[in-house]
């Protein structure tokens, strides 16, 4: 995130450099998405289009206001943010997304339980996803079973209520 | 190609659900809803008759049904356990939302319920009859201000076939849309619109109490209970009514399809459907076979060039 | 005095041993939750609403009351001893109650602010019963248009009311309604902003968006902050009773927080966050012992605890009688009162009136209960504090999944054999989103906010010009909108002047602790 500015003293905040970026280029899908619209010929003094102009306007005003305020540099203070933890963390989502429609509830919410009790610092993993895969299986039988939720179920779902594949 | 085809297939092999479900019925929208009372009432029905010996019901939410719809027709192919539950809003909201898969993607089995769609006054407006209205309509269309649930849907559709059986523009209606007839109902209340237009349940207590003057509904039969004609009867040309359905999976034999006919069957002719209907206010207009293909292909089209016209779809 | 039979008869309604047992159930959750840092009430309403739809209507409502009430209660306690607000309203408490707890005076602070949330509690739940019933006579004549001018009220003072900085506030508001706009118009029945995506015809789902920001958010956040990880325990030491001389610093700070709270609260204007802060700043001027605050003064835990709970209960005002959510946990339970087909507003009061007023009733039964969990339990709770982190977030994480995969988690989107839910993703990235709003200040309720606001205020305004056909004069004709358009305008004025005397030290010092 190097900004290339000139003051030494008062260096522009980088990351609100990058958030002011978002908001513009939030800005301007909204804009081009509703450029695209077919507007149906009904009697509409104010149509779909005018609510998405008029955000979409607010948040260039509100990406120029983030650029302003990163220059004064008054953004508050950040702390220093240990980024591996959140690496494990999206890493068990992403696994439990893939494996759910293959592995069933509790396996995937395993993976996801394991990889969140390691990113706090407990391991092993080995021993996390046991224990999380029961836990996991104990709420998907109550929630499933008990309370008609329609969660998916997998090959250990199926061996553990109906004894088989 | 075929590495892909394989791995389909084996996927498709740990699907195949063990033999403990007869039926899976899928209620295409959140739970609560109208569909998924439906398919929780078959559910029971089934059970409690003893048709079938275990139903689950899944709930896929969102877009007027489509996305259950869609998902309904790629996944259960040929499977003739699979049933989804559907209705009259879904034959709009597959055209307005340009869905990729129609009710022709799935084996319509038979049509249970259906509402008749009523059109309202509060007790003070000075319009009494359904002649009145079509007068305002016709002095200045757009200063008629109707409200009723969302845009497209059957109450949209019926201020819009309304408009055309008197020979008016259909989108020079002022239609302001709610999320329900519900909703709407305190801006009729109110005054702030001219009409409103919705489930003649939404309005059913409002029009006992006198709060409301009930001036026609939109099936071709009176509605019991109600002293108010059809708009058939009051002389507007147009028969439209909130119908509920359940279809089958696509791809299943002639032999599976009458099976599954008898078991619906069975069921909404059995005393805890009945019940179920009387309990919950619904009017059983049950069709099936050739007769409910041909009302369905019959709806298909009118909805079609009604939403044209209203300008809707193009 | 119709208002004491409706409340009457509510009231037996919500003694039945079925309704109690719900309002135990909420409130014994809320206060855990309260008590566990990084989830709130918000959050597990939201996870509760898939499981509840079987239930009966009236039940779960109660229940997710207790809850909201609950949460507002345990709060406190880690606020108290561990100096990590469990919920923004408790920020002001942790500035004089840890101060309390380190000097072993963590009972006394403790059992004020229980007992004070109790007495604004009772107070605000009776105001709200009385107060009701006028809102919503005045209500069933509102036109689009006036609705349009609350919203216009709302979306003014939810993010002018986050402190020094209405830039950030007025970033997050705008993210929620740029989402907001996803979806099928109403009106038209035009697709918006969706991307060709299924799922997102229907707009994105408001619980999946609150659980993410909330759960995933704080997690993400928690265990990437290396100060957090290690957060003390204050012992609860000495005497666990007040003091004579802390009844008489208490009682009057308990009934200022309550007749602060309360109207901030139902004034569709800023959460209970604003409530405290504007207690605290009281207390402190109409202390006799200024020189104390800082370092645990015990009127700057009385007020505003009881402030924030005051305010819980205004909340309720304008989500019952205009079914209008002004903080995240009332957006939830509006989703809730959806998911059973009911409609808050007006209306609701006249159509519904058995289960609105058995609503309110268990309200005040369910401050009894708290009050009862709260002081002699206190101890119950306070070990809740001590389940180690890795287990206490792989379980919150758990919960959050399940929830969304319960309500709207169909398998929609498929790369060859492996299908995905796409609820699921939406979960992810805006986990990541609450992370990134934590970790550079942003607030996160007006997020939630926004989104649900957003679409209403849209379909308002649309409406208000259908009906007047295209004269935009029709959104100042009425009275209604015209005042409430000077008190936006008040409320954009008032923290400028305040600030301008001087008073924005704390607002922004409130800005600092919070990160």
């Amino acid at each position: 995130m190097t900004t290339g500015s000139s003051s030494r003293e008062r260096r522009p905040d980088g990351a609100a450099l990058v958030i002011a970026a978002i908001l513009a280029g939030l800005a301007v899908v909204i804009f081009w998405q509703t450029s695209q619209m077919r507007l149906p010929p009904l009697q509409q003094r104010v149509g779909p289009t005018v609510f998405p102009y008029v955000i979409a306007s607010g948040l260039v005003l509100l990406a120029i206001g983030t650029v302003v305020s990163a220059m004064r540099g008054s953004f508050p203070e950040r702390s220093k943010d240990d980024y591996a933890p959140i690496f494990w963390i999206i890493g068990g989502l992403v696994g439990q997304i893939m494996l759910l429609s293959v592995a069933g509830f509790s396996i995937a919410t395993g993976v996801l339980f394991a990889c969140t009790a390691k990113a706090f610092g407990r391991g092993p993993i080995w021993q996390t996803a046991l224990i999380g895969a029961v836990f996991s299986f104990v709420v998907w039988f109550i929630f499933a079973k008990g309370l008609q939720l329609s969660l998916p179920a997998g090959p250990l779902e199926r061996l553990l209520t109906t004894g088989s594949f | 190609m075929n590495k892909l085809l394989l791995a389909a297939l084996v996927t498709g092999a740990l699907f195949t659900p063990a033999l403990a479900a007869d039926y899976t019925i899928m209620a295409p929208a959140g739970p609560g809803g109208g569909w998924d009372q439906t398919a929780r009432t078959m559910q029971d029905a089934m059970q409690t008759e003893g048709i079938s010996g275990n139903v689950q019901v899944t709930n896929v939410p969102g877009a007027g049904g489509t996305i259950g719809l869609a998902q309904f027709a790629t996944q259960e192919n040929g499977n003739p356990n699979a049933l989804i539950v559907g209705g009259y809003v879904m034959v709009g909201a597959i055209l307005t939302n340009m869905s990729p898969v129609s009710l022709d993607n799935v084996t319509p089995i038979a049509r249970l319920t259906g509402e008749a769609v009523a059109l309202v006054v509060p007790a003070n407006s000075d319009i009494m009859t359904v002649d009145d209205l079509v007068a305002k309509l016709k002095a200045d269309t757009g200063a008629v201000a109707w409200a009723g649930g969302s845009a497209g849907g059957v109450d949209h559709i019926a201020a819009g076939l309304i408009a055309k059986a008197v020979g008016l523009d259909p989108t020079q209606v002022n239609y302001i849309a709610y999320s329900g007839g519900g909703e709407a109902l305190a801006a009729i209340l109110g005054g702030q619109v001219t009409v409103g237009v919705s489930g003649v349940s939404e309005f059913a207590s409002q029009i006992e109490a006198g709060e409301l003057r009930l001036l026609a509904v939109s099936t071709d039969t009176r509605v019991p209970g109600f002293d108010a004609p059809t708009l058939m009867e009051a002389g507007v040309d147009v028969a439209v009514q909130n119908w509920r359905m359940v279809a089958a999976a696509p791809g299943i034999t002639d032999e599976q399809k009458a099976a599954i006919t008898a078991d619906v069957k069975a069921m909404a002719t059995s005393a805890t459907w009945k019940t179920a209907l009387e309990t919950k206010g619904w009017v059983d207009t049950y069709l099936d076979g050739d007769a409910f293909a041909a009302q369905l292909a019959a709806d298909t089209e009118a909805t079609e060039a009604i939403l044209k016209d209203i300008g809707l779809v193009q | 005095m119709e208002t004491f039979d409706l409340l009457a008869q509510g009231l037996i309604s919500a003694l039945q041993v079925h309704n109690l047992i719900y309002a135990l159930i909420g409130v014994t959750l809320g206060t855990a939750v309260g008590v566990l840092p990084g989830i709130g009430p918000a959050l597990t309403v939201a996870l509760l609403l898939p499981v509840t739809y079987k239930l009966d209507p009236a039940g779960s409502l109660i229940m997710f009351a207790g809850i909201y009430y609950g949460g507002m209660y345990g709060g406190s306690t880690t606020s108290i001893l561990l100096n990590t607000p469990g919920e923004s309203a408790s920020i002001v408490t942790a500035l004089e109650g840890n101060k309390m707890a380190r000097q072993g005076r963590g009972g006394p602070a403790l059992a004020t602010a229980a007992i004070g949330s109790f007495v604004a509690g009772l107070l605000a739940t009776l105001g709200l019963a009385f107060i009701a019933p006028f809102v919503v006579k005045f209500a069933l004549a509102f036109g689009p248009w006036d609705y349009f001018a609350l919203m216009v009220l709302a979306f003014v003072t939810v993010s002018a009311a986050f402190g020094d900085s209405a830039l950030r506030g007025l970033t997050a508001l705008f993210i929620g309604l740029g989402l907001g706009l996803i979806g099928i118009d109403l009106q038209t029945g035009q697709t918006r902003l969706a991307f060709g995506i299924m799922d997102l015809l229907d707009g994105i789902e408001v619980t999946t968006m609150a659980v993410a920001l909330f759960a995933i958010g704080e997690t993400l956040k928690t265990a990437s902050d290396r100060d957090q990880v290690n957060a003390e325990v204050t012992a609860v030491k000495g005497s666990v009773w007040m003091t004579l001389e802390d009844w008489k610093r208490s009682w009057a700070a308990w009934l200022r927080g309550t007749f602060i709270g309360f109207p901030i609260g139902a004034m569709p204007a800023g959460g209970a966050d604003v409530a405290s802060f504007l207690s605290y700043s009281a207390e402190k001027s109409f202390s006799k012992k200024p020189e104390e605050f800082g370092h645990g003064a015990i009127e700057g835990v009385a007020g505003p605890e009881a402030a924030n709970n005051a305010s819980a209960a205004g909340t309720l005002v304008p989500l019952l009688t205009l079914g209008l959510p002004t903080t995240a946990t009332a957006a939830i339970m509006l989703a809730g009162f959806q998911q059973f087909g009911l409609q808050p507003g007006p209306l609701l009061f006249a159509n519904n009136a058995p289960l609105v007023w058995a609503l309110i009733a268990s309200l005040l039964v369910a401050n009894f209960m708290l009050l009862v969990l709260n002081l002699p339990l206190i101890g119950l709770w306070v070990r809740l504090l001590t389940i180690p982190k890795h287990w206490l977030y792989a379980g919150i994480l758990t919960f959050a999944t399940l929830g969304t995969l319960g309500a709207n988690g169909a398998m929609s989107m498929g790369f060859g054999p492996v299908r995905i839910s796409f609820e699921l993703v939406l979960l992810l990235a805006f986990g990541v989103l609450g992370y990134l709003l934590r970790r550079f200040g942003y607030p996160i309720a007006p997020v939630v906010v926004g989104l649900i606001l957003g679409p209403m205020a849209e379909q308002q305004l649309r409406r208000a010009l259908a009906i007047s056909q295209g004269d935009l004069l029709v959104l100042v004709q009425s009275p209604v909108s015209i005042v409430l358009y000077v008190v936006a305008i008040v409320a954009v004025g008032l923290p400028v002047i305040m600030r301008m005397r001087g008073k924005g030290g704390v607002l922004s010092q409130l800005a600092t602790d919070e990160d």
